[in-house]
Parts: C-alpha cells; structure tokens; sequence
C-alpha cells in the first residue's frame, strides 16, 4: 500500500516511514473514536490504519459506543470548546465517564501506543493498562468556555503527550504539545489524476460552462463559509471579467440552519444564470475532484473555520486558491505565493480580478501549491509524524534524535 | 537541540575530520512541531517572549526556517510575522538582515532580535496587533536524523547525488550543519578536507544561504561541482 505513494510523496516522507516501521515492526499502535464512518478522522483512518499495517506495525482501530446521552453531552463539549455557550451539569460528565468506563471494560486497551481522537474517548487514559498514551484534539480549543476545559484538563493530562493540528489551536498544558496538521489523501477518488472523460462527464452533468473562467467554492451551505459573500465577490469580479460561479456543497436535510442558509444563497443568486448551485450527495468524491480541476480560481472564503482541508485538494490541483485567514487556512496558503488570504467580499474580488487577468501569475501560484501541499498535507507525512511522536515520546528529553 | 557553536563547534569540526572518511555519506532529517503553548499578539509581547523563550524556540525560528523551503519573503519567523502580519515592512526588513551564523551563542541571537524590536519601537510610531488568531505562535522541534541511502565517493558520484537528494537533506548539510561545525556546511567541508579541492569549496562558501530556495541552493552547489568536475577531466586530457 505504501508503494501507492512512490512518485507522488516527498521520498524523504516515504523514506522515514520506512525506517520508522522497522524501528516499531510488530509492536502495536491503538487508534481510538468514537466513529467508524462520517467525518474527517474516521475518513483518515480508514487510510492510515493500512499504511500502518504495510509498514510492518500491528495497527488497530476501536470505536466506542455510547448512548444518546453521552453524543448530547459530547456534542455540547464540541461545541463548547469552541467557545459556545452551553450548560453542563455535573450529571453529564458522570455519564460521560461511566460510558467511557463500559468501553474501557469491552476494548483491549493493551498496546504499545495509544492514540486517543478528540473529548469523547477522552477518560479512556484512567483505565490505561501500559504503552504511552497520545490524545489527538482535532479541535480548536483556542478559545474555550474555561469550565469545560477544565473539565477535560482533568484527563487530557494524564496522557504522555497531547497532538494539536495547528499551533494556534493548542493551549498551555503541562504534557508536551505536537503540532500535527491534518492530510489529504492524493490517490483517494477526491484527489487522484481524472482523465479529461471523467473531468468532461462531471462538467456536462451539471452543465458547467467551459467557455468562461470558473469560480468554485466547495463548502457546505453555513453562514460562517459565507456563500453570500462569495456571490458579492463575484458580482463584482463580472462587472469588468466573464466568468460563472460554482458552489457545490451537501443537501443539508438534518440542518435546519443549512437548509436556511441554502435558500437565502438561492434568493440571492435568483436571475442569474452563471450561478450554479449543486447540492451533492454523499459520496461526490469524484465529482467534488472534478470540479476542482474544472475551476480557474477556487475559493475557500470562510468567515470561521476548522482547518479547512478543501484548500489543500484544491492547491493539489495546481489551482490558485483565495482563503479567509481563518482556522488553518493561513497554513496552507502562503500568502502571494500559493494563494491570498483575504478578510472581505472586496479583498476576495480584488484577487480573483487579478488571477483572472494574470493567466502566468494563477499558474505559478496554482504549480507552487501543489509543491506546498505535497511537502506538507499529504496522509505519508501525517502517518510519519504520529510515528515520529511516538520515537520522541520514547526517547524524551532529546531534541535531535539519530534513527 | 544541542548547540555546538563556536568551540563546541570547533570541537565538532574536528571530530567531524577524524571521522571522516573519503566518501561522504548523504543523510536527510524531518522535524517534528511542538508548541510551547507562548504566543504573542503585539511588537512589545513579541519583544518580551524572545527574552524569555526556550533557547530551542529562538533555533526553530530562525535556524530551522529554511527547511520550509525559503517560500516567503523573509528570512526569519520574526521578520516574515512582523512584516505580514504586523505591516511592519521597515522591522521585517531588519529582521531578515540578522544573520544566525554570525554569532556564536544562541543567547547573541535573542540579544541581536530584541535590540532589533526595541530601536524600531524606538524611531517608529506604535504598530497595530495583530487579528485574533494571527498571533505569533512559538514553537519547538524535535528532530530526526536518519540515513539518505547515498553515498559519493568522488565528485562526479557527489555530483548525480547532489541532483537527487531531498531537500531536507540539502538543508541537513548546507543549513543545520552551520550550527554543528560553527559555521561551515558539510559540502564544503568535504571538498576541502577529504578531496583538497579547496577552491570548490570557498565558491560553495560563497552561495548566500540565505537568498535561495533549497532548490536554488542545488541548482548553486550542482553547478559548482560540475564545473569542477569539468575542468577535471580536461586537466586529465578526456573531453567532458
């Protein structure tokens, strides 16, 4: 499996995972959730538990299970790490603990290394039976309701050593903190090479228009990935340029606040026809990659975000793309050199004018993202910092190590 | 990271020679992001931080920046927060002008940064913060040293070599090695010293490290050596 990725990662990357796998052949390296589907660490593990395992390492995954209780309670601590205001009762984090404690009795904790996902699996560390323990936040919990996460604390720092995606998300804890950004998986269907049949059938299923530049903002419909901002950047880009939007997201029938959301973009976009809006099922990952190589500028102009992986599939596309400095956008867009970063409707207008009217400038940028992306947020260098965490936690207290 | 300037550097060097055999051994290293959990959101917080941070945060942002390539403008941490984040263009430009390998302890580093800071507050009116979020983030490294794969044994090897390495080996060697053999890179090093060819090695002296991508630096050293191995073979009587 790893071979998959000869020619296309960093050999480096590839390079270390192969001595890291020797260094770690057969001891046992524990993935924990709380989900086998749905999501972003449920989609990364169904890739990196195999890569693991061709690397000569005896990865597992286990999911926990709880009741309705416990995902009300966990998901007003998602939320409230982020900095919403939620109410907690001492009751809830007695049943968050007790679910963790049934798990704990039904999953073989026993492995070399054990990497925790996010709060929900959290306390699992009080029934740690040996190897070092990791947990992985996914979270920004850079501005938390200071209650919850000392609520949290009380667990997160039992483990040896907490990971974070980008620095700015971490807070100051007594366990030491590794940065660890998140991935995209370049021979999965969403970013792999199409050939030009696959990129002509996705664009006559939608009726894209290949006679003008195209704009994508591929996102769900959600205020704070504000859609109606980039339909204001794009009337004011059409004043002087040509051109069609795109904004492809999913159907959002269990939200009713996307669905509100959705029909304010679609009243706003009304009469005009070059404003496409797709509703994609689950499972576009073909179309989604499409659309992509399809766009001449693609936009990721959130308001509020998590890392914002989309940025990343774009940029692997060798296409310019123009991202809020929000969340992790401002990590994988370097500003002037892989894309902009911009903090309105008008700046965000600006730069499209000036990608559309600079064909040489869009290429270079879009050819040094796919550079940036490829030594920095494919799945090989995620795969090789949990291993390289892993060497560090067992050899502490050293800077530079020799493999 | 350990730091081995000046003496210690010395000291390294040649234990480096002792060690050293004719051929060179390409090796290659990755770092591993750790935060200190310390951020700053204005010039003076900047100021205060870099007086008091780890001497491994100091290296990070500044030593380690060109194993991102050298993608931005700047040539440090400091320089590329102030002048991006910050519109402080003059400081940036200040910044980016303190050369690491001039000094020999890392505690002159923090010394030649926070007089940067304190002259441009000094001579300039009070800059504005930075946006929530935009704050600088002082981080630390773990990092892993491991074998390349390659090893030349004469120039000409070094020379197909040099063309396939990674580019974080090309840092090991031209950037990281600057701080464990007190200011010198280990190409250089190994052209003098195991080859004798010493004038190759003061033109790859010469390359400014910091005004090059690691590509640039490779397309700097590879030309270097091809030339050498040229006029060579036209010494020797074989046409290239």
């Amino acid at each position: 499996m790893i071979d998959e990725y000869k020619g296309i990662s960093p050999k480096s990357d590839l390079a270390l995972l192969r001595k890291l796998g020797e260094a770690f052949k057969g001891r046992s390296f524990l993935h924990i959730n709380s989900t086998r589907e749905g999501g972003g660490v449920a989609e990364i593990l169904h890739r990196m538990v195999p890569i693991l395992l061709d690397l000569g390492i005896d990865a597992r995954w286990e999911v926990i299970r709880g009741d309705a209780k416990f995902y009300e309670t966990t998901k007003k601590v998602h939320n409230a790490l982020q900095g919403n205001e939620e109410h907690f009762t001492a009751e809830m984090w007695d049943h968050h603990f007790e679910v963790n404690r049934s798990n704990a009795e039904k999953l073989d904790l026993d492995a070399d290394v054990v990497l925790v996902h996010d709060p929900q699996p959290a306390p699992l560390v009080e029934f740690r039976k040996k190897g070092a323990w990791i947990w992985r936040c996914h979270i920004d919990v850079s501005n938390p309701l200071p209650d919850v996460w000392n609520a949290l604390k009380r667990y997160s720092e039992h483990y040896d050593a907490a990971v974070f995606s980008v620095a700015k998300f971490a807070r100051s804890m007594p366990v030491d903190e590794f940065i660890i950004p998140p991935s995209i998986d370049p021979v999965s269907d969403k970013n792999r090479d199409l050939t030009d049949e696959e990129i002509n059938e996705t664009a006559k299923k939608f009726n894209v228009p290949r006679d003008r530049p195209m704009l994508l903002q591929v996102s769900r419909f959600d205020v704070f990935k504000d859609p109606i901002g980039v339909i204001k950047a794009y009337r004011m880009v059409k004043k002087y340029n040509d051109c069609v939007l795109v904004l492809a997201g999913s159907p959002a029938t269990d939200d009713p606040e996307g669905e509100a959301v959705l029909a304010e973009v679609r009243e706003f976009a009304s009469g005009d026809p070059d404003i496409i809006i797709l509703l994609l099922p689950p499972f576009s990952d073909k179309d989604i990659n499409a659309l992509q190589r399809l766009a001449t500028v693609v936009l990721q102009k959130s308001l509020k975000e998590g890392f914002g992986l989309t940025v990343s599939e774009a940029m692997w596309k060798e296409k310019p793309v123009i991202g809020g400095a929000v969340g992790g956008i401002p990590i994988q867009i370097v500003h002037g050199v892989t894309g902009f970063l911009v903090h309105s409707s008008e700046g965000a207008a600006f730069r499209i004018r000036q990608l559309l009217n600079n064909p040489d400038m869009a290429k270079r940028m879009g050819e040094r993202g796919r550079e940036y992306v490829r030594n920095n947020f494919l799945i090989t260098r995620q795969v090789r910092d949990y291993l390289a965490v892993w060497y560090a936690i067992e050899n502490r207290g050293k800077n530079v190590l020799e493999l | 990271m350990s730091f081995p300037f000046s003496a210690d550097g010395q000291a390294s060097r040649r234990e480096n020679r002792k060690n050293m055999s004719k051929s060179f051994e390409f090796k290659q290293c990755v770092t591993i992001l750790k935060s200190t959990g310390k951020k700053a959101g204005s010039l003076r917080e900047l100021r205060d931080v870099i007086s008091s941070i780890s001497a491994e945060s100091l290296i990070h942002h500044t030593y380690q920046y060109y194993l991102k390539g050298m993608i931005h403008e700047y040539t440090n941490d400091f320089a590329q927060w102030a002048g991006e984040s910050l519109e402080e263009r003059a400081l940036a430009e200040r910044l980016s002008n303190i050369d690491p390998y001039d000094f020999s302890a890392v505690e002159d580093i923090r010394k030649a940064l926070v007089s940067a800071v304190d002259e441009h507050l000094e001579g300039f009116p009070e800059p504005r913060i930075a946006m929530p979020g935009d704050e600088f983030f002082f981080n630390e490294t773990v990092t892993i040293v491991f074998p390349a794969g390659m090893r030349a044994r004469n120039l000409a090897e070094f020379l197909m070599a040099v063309k396939y390495a990674d580019g974080s080996s090309l840092y090991y060697h031209f950037f990281d090695a600057r701080q464990r053999l007190g200011g010198f890179d280990d190409f250089s090093i190994w052209f003098d010293e195991a080859l004798g060819k010493n004038v190759l090695a003061k033109r790859v002296r010469l390359i400014d490290p910091f005004m090059h991508s690691l590509e640039g630096i490779r397309e700097r050293i590879a030309a270097a050596v091809d030339d050498e191995v040229r006029q060579d073979m036209e010494a020797a009587g074989v046409s290239p």
